[in-house]
């Protein structure tokens, strides 16, 4: 039988049906993207002046607090003595010691159990990430160039702290150099390093140390600084290199000062993740060698050969995941066996060719503008033996230092130096790596699609809900 | 770590959008009695990936402070999408047109 085409106009038909629905989904997508388009604004209509705290939809400010105070009778702790962890007031001190000289047995045999999560690597983790609390190497915040020589508070709440293997009385740690290289990426990433790599100290790469550095037949290095004397033992050694991050969420605001604070801070915290990285080498028995971020050699060079990113038009270290947006790479040299990372090729050196938006950006015209990269060493700030491009550093510093606005333009404009959050950079950066003739025409679209410009000005780190900030200012998408 | 976080709406919601697109076309081909040549598969699949980069891109460029890239993602996928179904849709409208004038 004929099927009737007719429609009874009561019912509602699989396909009327499916229309609504196929409008009413639409709907709320078109609802859902205009929400994520159109939420700062929705914001702006109901928002609260930005001192308020935004709390949870389910946490509520209530006049007292949930535990019962009686302010009349409050006793009035006289210092610190009456805390919880501090025993000076209890009746018997020895309780104290007794105590102490338990968690020292317990520490020990766990250690010498190879207990999990109590082995010796933990314990060296523990205690870096102690630094700067339980223990510090000095003054300044950089680590003594010839390693942490730090000395555990006799009386500190965890008399274990900055134990060395012989101290609880077993072998130096013992790992395959793939393990280790494992090993150091994951106390890396927990102590403050956004990646790793390793290079292997041979007659080539130890020209990438500074040539102050010198090596002598000794077992351990060690520094004279008055004399300007750095010296590593002739052994085989290896350099961890870290890659310091620095946040590109502050960096936006490159010709502010505000960039300075994710610099100098990017700074200070590689020189505390190089006191941790000390201690924890340290831990397991090894030999470090650091100091602060300009103490061991060519940071770039390290980073190349290391296989964290490529050199750049601006002389600078073009990583894939993060660009330029790289505050450092911290050289620590060590004796602890490391499985080596390779340099990498993704296109990069080659897309600075085509690209040039860094020298175009550059308010001082520091930066080459040169297509091919060359043979230096005939000028100031060229080195011989780099086959790059060159920035002229006294430019730089005039313009960046001299009563100018402050500036790190090369680095907010890199086309590599982007959030991660969209899905199309990483198609970008494939096509990148494998067919360079479209390098002119991505250049083209970073411009169009308005990368690398300066942010509205009138909603600065100031102007934002305080919890919509990242934690030290670190990009959620990129750390 | 949350096993579901608020994210787990978004992606009921694209899910719920692609099945219902998928349903919706099923349907539509199923009532005019016409299956779909290779080219017109290819262009849909195609018109498809192309609209979840272009949400994608939309939504993330907001998240990276990148305004202009985002609403710059909808011209310039935008339009290849909408050429796409065009040819997708024009095609099969052809064939449709066809077998009715045929019975």
């Amino acid at each position: 039988m004929a099927k009737s085409n007719k429609k009874d106009p009561s019912s509602v038909g699989r396909r009327d049906f499916m229309k609504k629905l196929g409008l009413g989904v639409g709907a709320v997508g078109f609802g859902a993207a205009a929400y994520a388009s159109g939420f700062k604004n929705l914001d702006k209509m109901m928002e609260t002046p930005l001192a308020e705290r935004k709390l949870p939809f389910w946490v509520k400010e209530v006049d007292e607090p949930t535990v019962e105070i009686d302010w009349e009778n409050m006793e009035i702790f006289h210092g610190p003595e009456n805390t919880l962890f501090n025993p000076a007031s209890w009746e018997n001190p020895q309780d104290y010691m007794d105590i102490y000289d338990r968690n020292i047995a317990s520490t020990k045999k766990n250690v010498q159990d190879n207990v999990p999560g109590l082995s010796l690597k933990d314990r060296a983790l523990a205690d870096a990430n102690c630094w700067g609390w339980g223990g510090r190497s000095g003054a300044d915040l950089a680590s003594p160039w010839a390693g942490a020589d730090v000395k555990a508070n006799p009386m500190w709440e965890h008399p274990t702290m900055f134990y060395t293997p012989e101290d609880y009385g077993v072998s130096k740690h013992e790992g395959t150099p793939e393990e280790n290289s494992k090993m150091l990426r994951t106390a890396g990433r927990i102590m403050g390093a956004s990646d790793m790599g390793f290079v292997k100290l041979d007659e080539k790469t130890k020209k990438l140390l500074w040539g102050k550095i010198t090596f002598e037949d000794v077992e351990k290095g060690y520094a004279e600084p008055e004399k300007n004397k750095y010296v590593l033992p002739n052994k085989e050694l290896w350099a961890v290199c870290s890659v310091i991050p620095q946040s590109l969420w502050m960096q936006q605001y490159s010709e502010r000062m505000s960039w300075a604070s994710s610099n100098t801070m990017s700074y200070s915290r590689a020189n505390i993740y190089g006191n941790r990285l000390s201690v924890f080498l340290r831990g397991l028995g090894y030999q470090a060698y650091g100091g602060d971020t300009e103490s061991m050699g060519r940071s770039v060079g390290f980073g190349v050969m290391a296989g964290l990113g490529e050199y750049g038009r601006a002389g600078i270290l073009i990583s894939p995941k993060y660009g330029t947006d790289i505050r450092t790479v911290l050289i620590t040299i060590t004796d602890l066996p490391l499985a080596v990372t390779k340099p990498i090729d993704a296109g990069i050196t080659k897309f600075c060719e085509t690209c040039k938006k860094c020298g175009e950006m550059c308010p001082s015209g520091a930066i080459s503008m040169e297509e091919k990269p060359f043979w230096g060493g005939g000028e100031a700030y060229q080195a011989k033996g780099i086959k790059g491009w060159y920035m002229d550093a006294k430019k730089c510093y005039s313009f960046m230092l001299g009563g100018e606005p402050d500036c790190s333009r090369c680095q907010t404009v890199c086309p590599f130096t982007k959030f991660d959050d969209a899905v199309i950079h990483d198609l970008i950066k494939l096509s990148i790596g494998s067919a360079p003739l479209l390098n002119s025409a991505i250049r083209k679209m970073d411009d169009i699609f308005g990368y690398g410009e300066e942010p509205d000005l009138n909603e600065t780190p100031w102007d934002l809900d305080p919890m919509d900030i990242p934690l030290y200012g670190l990009d959620k998408s990129r750390s | 770590m949350k096993l579901i976080t608020w994210n787990w709406f978004w992606y009921v919601l694209v899910g719920f959008l692609m099945g219902g697109g998928a349903v919706m076309i099923w349907h539509i081909l199923k009532n005019m009695k016409l299956k779909m040549v290779w080219f017109e598969w290819i262009l849909l699949i195609l018109c498809f990936f192309t609209f979840m980069l272009m949400s994608q891109t939309f939504i993330a460029s907001f998240q990276e402070y990148e305004p202009r890239a985002a609403w710059l993602s909808l011209v310039f996928m935008g339009i290849p999408i909408l050429l796409m179904a065009v040819v997708v849709y024009r095609s099969i409208n052809k064939r449709y047109s066809k077998i009715k004038a045929l019975s």
